[in-house]
C-alpha cells in the first residue's frame, strides 16, 4: 500500500516559523485520514527527516521560506525545485537541509516519488509563541492545497462532522498541566 | 601578511556556526567562533508554569529534544527537592542513552566521518581484499564482500550520474587525505548502514517516549509511562522485550563498527593526537541515576583544571554546590548588554547586536566560564575526569582503545594524546561504547524493578508560593547541560540554559581568554588554505550544534562565503 507523510517542519518558539507544525495540528484536528498516511509535527529534524520518508510513495511538508513574495504567500516546490540547491559544507547537525535529506534518501535507493513543500512566506522570527496575522491567513489556503494533493494521488481522509481542539499547546494562555496530566 | 578565511555556510535561515579564523604561513594564528543569530528563547517561559517549561525548552533545538526536556524536568524536581522514583529513574535513563548513541553515530558517520574519508576514491576499491581487512579488524557479520560491492555501486551510480548529490562539497583528493581505497570502501559501507542502526536507537527513544522526535512521557516527579505488563496500552513484557532487541543490535555496532572504525581512522591519522588541543580545563557533571534521591550515578562527573588529571576535583552528585556556585555567564564579546559576568540564576538575555568585529562583540553566544575560566565539555571532558578518578567502565574501553590503535597502526596513544582533535573522536566511541553496555544494565535494573511489583512511575509536585531555586544538569551528547530555573508564587521568574554548544563555541571573555572552539585552531597546519579541510575536522571533533533556532527553509540554496579568502 502506497504511504504518505504530512510533516509540519518548523520551531514553535519562533514566531512565523511555528507555522508548519500549526497547520499540519489544525489539519489533524478538522480531518480524519487512513492507516497509510502519517501526520506528523517535526520541529525541526534536520538529518532525522530522513527516517521518515524513506519507501513513502508521498512526502507532504508545510514550512515557512524565505522569499521576496509577500509574508503569507503561498509557494509550492516540488522535489527538483528542492535539490537544485548544493549542499555546502555542515558545521553543524542542523546544516543538513531538506535538500541533503532527499538526496541521502536518494543514495539509498528509497526516495519518495511524489515530494510537494508547502512554502508559506514568513515575516518574523523573533522569539515568541505567536504567529503573526498574515501567517494565520494563510493556514486554510496551505490545508486545501495538501487536500489536493492527497486527492490527486488518491489518499483517503474525511471531514470530521465536529473538529477536536486542533492542540496548539504553545500558543494557549492557560495552565496547560492538567490537561497533560489526563493525556 | 595574513589571510582570514571565513567559513559561514547558509542554506537555511538559522542560527548557525560561523568560524573566522586567520592564517599565517600555512597555519592557523587566530580564531573566531560565533553564531549568527539572536537567540533568547529562554524569555517565552517566565510567567508560565514550571511543571509546563519542559514542553517548550524541548523546542530549542530540532536535534536534541530530548535533552532539554530532561534538564527541564530535573531542574524544578531539583527546586522542589522532589525525589524520583526507581522505574521513572530507569525509563528516563534508557531514553537517554538510546538518544546519546544515536546521536554519537550520527555525528562520527554522517557530519564527520567524510573529512577523513575520500568517498572519491572507493571506486578504486576492490570489495575483495576490503572484505578480508574488516574481517581481520572486528567479528561484525555486515562486511561481507557482497555488502561492501553494493556500497561500492552506489557511489559508482552517483559519481557517474554527473551529479554528485549528497557529495557534491566533500573536499576530494584533498592531500590531507590518506586512506586507501579499500579503507575509504569499508568506512563509507558503514555510513550507509550507520542510518539504519541510529534509527534502531531512535526508535527505542520513540517506544519509552510515546513519540519522536518530541517525547511526551516525561512530567514534573516522574514519567507518565502506565506499566503493565499484561495491557496492551501500557509499558509491557512485549515493549519490553521490543526494546532488548533493538538495544542488543545497536550495542553490537557500537562495539564491532562504530569504536573500530574511529580507532582505525585514529591509526591512520596519528598527527591529529598531536594537533587540535585548545583549552584543557575539563568540565562533566554525573548522570544517569541510580537511586531516587540521586546520589549515586552510574557516569563519572568532576572539573579538570589545565590538563591537570591527578588534581580532578571529583562532583559526587548533580547537585554539587561547587559546580552551581562556579557556573558563570560572560557577554563582553557576545551581543548582550551587561558589565560583569553573571550567574545563571540572575542572568540575563537583553540584545546589543553590534555587527561583527573582531576585537569588539561578534557572537550570539554568550561565553560561560567556570571560575571565571573557559572549560571544554563533551565526551572528552567525560571520558578524562572518569580516567582521572579510576572510573572503572571509563577505564575498560579506554584501555581498549589504546590496545585497538596500537594493534591496527603500531601507533603508541598516551593518554596526553586525547587532548586533540582525535581525541575527541577517541573520548566519544569510548562513551558511546560505555553507554552501549549502560542500555544492557539499565533494561535489566528497570525489568528487576518492575519484576518485584513495583508500578511507581511518578511523585506528585507541590509548588511552594515563595521563591525556589532549583539546576537541572545533564551528560549530554556534546557535554554539561545545565537548567536553571527560579520560581515564585508557582511561576517561572527566570530560566537560563547553559548549553555545551555555548561551552565549547564560546566567545573571547572579559580576559581575552579564546573558547574551546577557538583555542584548539590555532596552530592548526593548512595544505591548502582555500580548502580548509583541517578547520573542519577540528570544529566536527566537538560535534557542534549551535541552531536551537529558526529553520525557514532558502529554496535559493544561497550560499555566502564558504571559504573566503579576505
Amino acid at each position: 500500500m502506497k504511504r504518505a507523510l504530512i510533516g509540519g517542519i518548523g520551531n514553535v518558539l519562533l514566531g512565523d516559523d511555528g507555522v508548519g507544525p500549526y497547520v499540519v495540528r489544525v489539519l489533524e484536528s478538522e480531518y480524519s485520514f487512513g492507516d497509510n498516511v502519517e501526520i506528523a509535527d517535526l520541529g525541526t529534524p534536520a538529518l532525522d527527516l530522513v527516517h521518515r520518508i524513506v519507501g513513502l510513495h508521498t512526502v507532504i511538508l508545510v514550512d515557512c521560506v524565505a522569499s521576496d513574495d509577500s509574508p503569507g504567500t503561498v509557494r509550492l516546490y516540488r522535489k527538483a525545485d528542492i535539490v537544485r540547491a548544493t549542499p555546502v559544507q555542515r558545521l553543524d547537525p542542523h546544516s543538513p537541509a531538506l535538500s541533503e535529506c532527499l538526496m541521502s534518501a536518494d543514495m539509498l535507493g528509497a526516495s519518495p516519488e511524489n515530494v510537494l513543500l508547502v512554502g508559506i512566506v514568513g515575516r518574523s522570527y523573533e522569539p515568541g509563541c505567536e504567529l503573526s496575522q498574515a501567517m494565520r491567513s494563510a493556514v486554510r489556503k496551505a490545508i486545501r492545497r495538501i487536500l489536493q494533493e492527497l486527492d490527486e494521488y488518491a489518499f483517503a481522509y474525511r471531514k470530521k462532522p465536529v473538529p477536536d481542539e486542533p492542540g496548539i499547546w504553545w500558543s494557549e494562555p492557560r495552565a496547560l498541566t492538567p490537561a497533560i496530566a489526563n493525556d | 601578511m595574513s589571510n582570514r578565511i571565513t567559513i559561514d555556510p547558509i542554506t537555511r535561515i538559522e542560527g548557525h556556526l560561523r568560524i573566522d579564523v586567520e592564517v599565517e604561513n600555512n597555519a592557523v594564528s587566530n580564531a573566531w567562533a560565533s553564531c549568527t543569530m539572536w537567540r533568547g528563547i529562554e524569555k517565552i517561559l517566565r510567567g508560565r508554569d514550571p511543571r509546563d517549561a519542559w514542553l517548550f525548552t524541548q523546542r530549542f533545538c530540532g536535534v536534541c529534544t530530548t535533552v532539554h526536556a530532561m534538564a527541564s524536568v530535573r531542574s524544578v524536581e531539583d527546586a522542589l527537592k522532589l525525589e524520583i522514583p526507581l522505574n521513572a529513574q530507569y525509563i528516563r535513563n534508557l531514553i537517554l542513552i538510546a538518544h546519546a548513541l544515536h546521536d554519537h553515530i550520527v555525528h562520527f558517520y554522517q557530519l564527520s566521518a567524510l573529512d577523513w574519508v575520500d568517498v572519491m576514491q572507493i571506486p578504486k576499491a576492490d570489495p575483495a581484499s576490503t572484505s578480508k581487512l574488516a574481517e581481520s579488524l572486528s567479528p561484525w557479520t555486515r562486511n561481507s564482500r557482497n555488502e561492501l560491492k553494493a556500497a561500492q555501486d552506489r557511489v559508482n551510480a552517483v559519481a557517474a550520474s554527473g551529479q554528485l548529490g549528497i557529495f557534491a562539497n566533500g573536499y576530494w583528493g584533498h592531500p590531507a587525505m590518506r586512506l586507501s581505497p579499500d579503507v575509504n570502501l569499508l568506512a563509507f559501507s558503514h555510513y550507509v548502514q550507520a542510518l539504519e542502526y541510529q534509527r534502531k536507537a531512535l526508535q527505542v527513544v520513540g517506544i519509552l517516549g510515546s513519540k519522536t522526535p518530541h517525547i511526551q512521557n516525561l512530567t514534573v516527579g516522574g514519567v507518565a509511562n502506565a506499566i503493565d505488563l499484561d495491557s496492551a496500552n501500557a509499558l509491557n513484557m512485549e515493549k519490553l522485550e521490543m526494546i532488548r532487541v533493538l538495544l542488543d543490535e545497536v550495542v553490537q555496532f557500537v562495539q564491532q563498527v562504530y569504536f573500530v572504525d574511529v580507532c582505525a581512522v585514529a591509526a591512520m591519522y596519528p598527527e591529529w593526537f598531536k594537533i587540535g588541543s585548545g583549552v584543557t580545563n575539563y568540565l562533566a557533571v554525573p548522570d544517569l541515576p541510580l537511586d531516587s534521591k540521586g546520589s549515586s550515578y552510574d557516569l563519572p562527573g568532576g572539573y579538570i583544571h589545565s590538563g591537570d588529571l591527578a588534581g580532578v576535583k571529583g562532583f559526587q552528585t548533580a547537585a554539587d554546590p561547587i559546580f552551581r556556585q562556579s557556573v558563570g555567564e560572560d557577554v563582553t564579546h557576545a551581543y548582550y548588554q551587561g558589565e560583569k559576568p553573571l550567574h545563571p540564576w540572575v542572568g540575563e538575555t537583553e540584545p546589543a547586536f553590534t555587527g561583527w568585529t573582531a576585537d569588539q562583540k561578534y557572537s550570539w553566544v554568550k561565553a560561560p566560564r567556570y571560575n571565571n575560566e573557559p572549560a571544554q565539555v563533551g565526551p572528552l571532558a567525560q571520558v578524562l575526569v572518569g580516567c582521572a578518578q579510576g572510573h572503572p567502565l571509563t577505564k575498560k574501553y579506554a584501555g581498549l582503545a589504546i590496545e585497538k590503535v596500537a594493534a591496527i597502526g603500531g601507533v603508541h596513544a598516551t593518554p596526553a594524546a586525547l587532548h586533540s582533535t582525535l581525541g575527541r573522536h577517541a573520548a566519544r566511541a569510548i562513551r558511546a561504547c560505555m553507554l552501549a553496555e549502560l542500555a544492557q544494565k539499565h533494561w535489566q535494573l528497570l525489568v528487576d524493578n518492575i519484576s518485584k511489583g513495583d508500578y511507581t512511575v511518578h511523585n506528585q509536585p507541590v509548588l511552594p508560593s515563595h521563591e525556589v531555586k532549583g539546576v537541572g544538569t545533564h551528560e549530554a551528547p556534546r557535554g554539561t547541560l545545565s537548567h536553571w530555573i527560579v520560581i515564585e508564587d508557582e511561576k517561572i521568574k527566570n530560566y537560563q540554559a547553559v548549553v555545551p554548544s555555548t561551552w565549547n563555541a564560546s566567545p573571547r571573555d572579559h580576559s581575552g581568554a579564546h573558547g574551546p572552539y577557538e583555542a584548539s585552531l590555532l596552530h592548526t597546519p593548512l595544505a591548502k588554505p582555500d580548502e580548509p579541510l583541517e578547520v573542519l575536522r577540528t570544529v566536527h571533533s566537538f560535534d557542534p550544534c549551535m541552531a536551537c533556532a529558526c529553520h525557514a527553509f532558502d529554496p535559493s540554496g544561497r550560499k555566502i562565503g564558504v571559504a573566503k579568502i579576505l
